[in-house]
């Protein structure tokens, strides 16, 4: 790979980075949530009976019962750390509905997104290839490149509309 | 008859087994006799699945209780419809389910391409019978639907209440045309790859077979959202569950092949990853039976869980390494035949539009199964549900977005600047206006920005796609109005097919955004008289009613509502208790318009005689089901086109 390829496909990489650690932190909270501090946390967590839904919609009887504890600790004056860490303590982490991100758990955060930039970086580096091989082809065909590709392009493109315009007539 | 049933799927086992063998040694051998000969085995493999499938239907409408599967899956009280439709409610029934759909694509296939006499078109054949093999197997050998009990019961155990819902009758079938219906793709891919066949035809043909199971499964993941919205009462309609995930991810990676081989149909470019996304869709297919069946994770599907999970990972196992092995054994095949001239260009979007449905898929794939592997290495037991997949894949959905909109108006092989002026200021201009206009009304945050952003982006791309061909048209077509677009849809079938699916999935983006971020909810208890208010409609509870039919209790409440002041009817939120699970069961009310639903629920008659009602507004909610039909009609229009292959050949340099 060329030296310039290279810093197509780095700048392409830290352009991804950039885009992608935006929205990371941006989700934190639902703009929906905001409204209702008990909904905010509710929605974070997992029924703990067997149906596995988000404790914010569950109806099952277990999930009521956890929302109107959620809803009685913040009357309580418990902040949202409080009432997950005594949540937590009784049920486990598997309550949260997404994992702590910490030890073997980031795992399931960091991957996604570097598969993403390692995809990106990839295609990045296969199209810069294929078009330095192109151009080098081109250049060492009889003739040469042509002078300005783009205007080449154009004339082309008239050419082929004109056809097409005849054909249609 | 349940030793007929038997019989004809063991029978079936051995003719999909000779049909694989014969037409093997009919390709390497060269005789048309072994090839003959195995495609009319896989004609007996699909009529002895019909004569089995037939069987079962009519012991579980009959509700005869001596088959172990109707004992386990009716009762006497089950109305007829919901029998006939527990076919699908359990594992040995779904087997059929699906068997059966593979030989329907099976015998298609047999049918469209009965004067074809090319050698391809029976490998492809054999892979379809290997296949079938497999999943006779398992219904002939591991889980029979015709195991009979030695002394049966009066009654029967019932349905699951969960399946008991009018959207049964249709979403497991449509979604089961959809997964089982990339078999043909897989197939193709396998065939080239065994054939050592080039040139761009058969890429054609799969491009069509591909479009029919996507637009299947799409409209079936959409079913299951709207039976989730309608039978789970939780106000919602995508809970990242996994079995949703299950069958979001085949389709995911659908997409992607269905963008990435017009590069291949242009240029002779991607081929293996073409034929990596066709079999890696296939195996996604597969792996979602095997997430709803297995029962490895906790899933509101898990409708039917048994010892099959090892056979089904043996196969994916098997038949993934097989297809890898293959394609790296033909790889010089595979070989690009021309190179990209620029990065700017339509191939260089959907390069990276592919990047991002596969990152997509893989986020869904890992967040899914994370839960075993992280008990499996910490020992700790942990949840990933929509808390994580709203904050990992709604970037990566987003960006997938915008792309939407640009690569459809970038040109071929190189867009010049020019072109992206003309083609990119004034949908910039139009998204950046709405956005801005959208922000009074209360859209904030990075990701409903976005979201509108990206949505009046392409939606501002689509029109002006459609204005530049009518005035291209204008001076060749005499038609007006709603006539010019048909018939400019009529001439490029594919390619404003694709535009109305984009049409589509904006609508569905702008529906979600609507239904999740500008969503009201209140629950309060209410004695008989008391109001309750939500947004500007007033919910007043005039009592409760108790209902009997006949396999379930009900209980409603009776709910007047108001918007405005103006009555606007009674509503009867309820819960249904079955006799047979004794498991309680909500039936949503729901009161719905194209701008918002009022979404009631009835939370149970607590010990101080009141009544617990949960209430939503869901506003643009009606945009997902809307942008679900439009994806539908996008993909008939597109399949409507007529093989075009040679004209294009002679366009594409």
């Amino acid at each position: 790979m060329t030296r310039p390829g290279l810093a197509v496909a780095i700048r392409s990489l830290c352009v991804a980075v950039l885009l992608a650690a935006i929205p990371v932190h941006a989700a934190d909270a639902p703009a929906g949530d905001t409204k209702d501090p008990g909904r905010a946390i509710t929605s974070q967590l997992i029924c703990p009976c067997s149906c596995g839904e988000v404790l914010s919609g569950c109806t099952c009887e277990t999930g009521i019962a956890l929302k109107g504890y959620v809803d009685d600790e913040l009357k309580a004056g418990k902040d949202k750390d409080a009432i997950e860490a005594a949540l937590i303590a009784k049920y486990g982490e598997v309550i949260l509905g997404a994992p702590k991100a910490k030890g073997f758990n980031l795992v399931v955060w960091i991957a996604p997104f570097a598969a993403t930039l390692l995809g990106f970086a990839i295609a990045s580096m296969v199209l810069v290839r294929w078009v330095r091989g192109k151009r080098a082809a081109m250049a060492a065909a009889p003739g040469g490149a042509p002078a300005d590709p783009d205007r080449s392009l154009d004339a082309l493109r008239a050419r082929a509309e004109a056809e097409l315009r005849e054909l249609k007539e | 008859m349940s030793e007929l049933g038997r019989l004809a799927i063991l029978v079936a086992f051995l003719c999909a087994v000779y049909s694989t063998g014969v037409i093997a040694w009919g390709l390497r051998s060269g005789l048309a006799g072994p090839l003959r000969s195995g495609r009319n085995a896989l004609w007996a493999v699909c009529s002895l699945t019909v004569l089995a499938t037939i069987i079962l239907s009519r012991a579980l409408v009959a509700r005869d209780f001596t088959y172990r599967y109707v004992a386990e899956h009716t009762s006497l009280d089950l109305p007829a419809m919901y029998a006939f439709a527990s076919l699908w409610a359990g594992q040995e029934g779904s087997l059929l389910l699906w068997l059966l759909i593979l030989c329907a694509y099976g015998a298609a296939f047999l049918w469209f391409y009965r004067n074809r006499l090319d050698p391809f078109y029976d490998a492809v054949v054999m892979v379809v019978s290997s296949v079938a093999v497999f999943f006779t197997f398992l219904l002939a050998f591991v889980c029979s639907p015709f195991r009979m009990l030695a002394s049966p019961p009066a009654d029967g155990m019932g349905l699951n209440p969960l399946l008991q819902d009018p959207g049964m009758m249709i979403h497991p079938p449509i979604l089961y045309t959809g997964y089982v219906g990339f078999i043909i793709p897989f197939a193709f891919g396998i065939a080239v790859l065994l054939m050592n066949r080039t040139g761009t035809r058969w890429i054609e043909e799969v491009r069509r077979w591909t479009l029919f199971c996507w637009m299947f499964l799409g409209f079936g993941v959409l079913l299951g959202a709207r039976w989730a919205y309608i039978e789970l009462g939780w106000g919602g309609y995508w809970g990242w569950d996994p079995v949703e995930n299950a069958s979001l991810m085949p389709w995911l990676v659908g997409t992607a092949f269905l963008h990435s081989v017009m590069i291949e149909q242009r240029r002779g470019m991607l081929k293996t990853w073409n034929v990596a996304l066709i079999v890696l869709t296939f195996e996604l297919s597969i792996f979602g039976t095997f997430l709803t069946r297995s029962g490895v994770l906790t899933s509101v599907h898990s409708f039917a869980e048994s010892n099959i999970g090892p056979w089904f990972m043996a196969f994916i196992i098997g038949s993934s390494t097989l297809a890898t092995a293959l394609i790296l054994y033909r790889k010089a095949l595979l070989e690009s035949e021309n190179k990209m001239d620029a990065i700017v260009s339509r191939e260089g979007s959907f390069l990276f539009n592919n990047v991002l449905f596969v990152a997509l898929t893989f986020a869904t794939f890992l967040g899914t199964t994370f839960p075993v592997l992280s008990e499996a290495v910490t020992g700790a037991k942990i949840s990933v549900s929509a808390p994580f997949f709203n904050r990992v894949n709604v970037p990566i959905g987003l960006a997938l977005l915008i792309l939407t909109g640009m690569g459809p108006v970038l040109s071929w092989k190189r867009a010049t600047a020019s072109v992206l002026q003309r083609n990119f200021l004034i949908p910039t201009v139009l998204g950046v206006v709405v956005t801005l206009l959208s922000l009074p009304l209360g859209v904030k945050g990075l990701y409903p920005i976005v979201t509108v952003f990206g949505s009046a982006f392409v939606m501002a791309t689509i029109v002006m796609e459609f204005a530049r061909g009518l005035q291209a048209r204008k001076d060749v077509a005499a038609g007006r109005g709603a006539m010019a677009i048909v018939d400019l849809m009529a001439k490029n079938r594919r390619r404003y097919g694709g535009y109305v699916i984009h049409a589509g999935v904006v609508m569905i983006f702008v529906g979600v955004l609507g239904s999740s971020v500008f969503q009201k909810e209140a629950h309060q208890p209410l004695r008989t008289g008391d109001s309750m208010a939500i947004g500007d409609y007033r919910l007043t509870l005039r009592g409760t009613e108790q209902k009997m039919e006949k396999n379930a209790a009900l209980t409603s409440a009776v709910l007047d509502v108001s918007k405005d002041g103006k009555s606007l009817g009674q509503s009867h939120p309820s819960k249904a208790m079955y006799f047979k699970s004794q498991q309680p069961m909500t039936e949503v009310a729901l009161h719905q318009t194209p701008g918002e639903d009022l979404y009631m629920i009835l939370g149970g008659v607590n010990e101080d005689g009141t009544v617990s009602i949960q209430a939503y507004i869901n506003p643009l909610v009606s945009l997902i089901w809307a942008g679900g039909v439009v994806m539908l009609f996008g993909t008939l229009i597109a399949l409507s086109d007529k093989m075009r292959l040679r004209r294009e050949e002679k366009v594409a340099v």
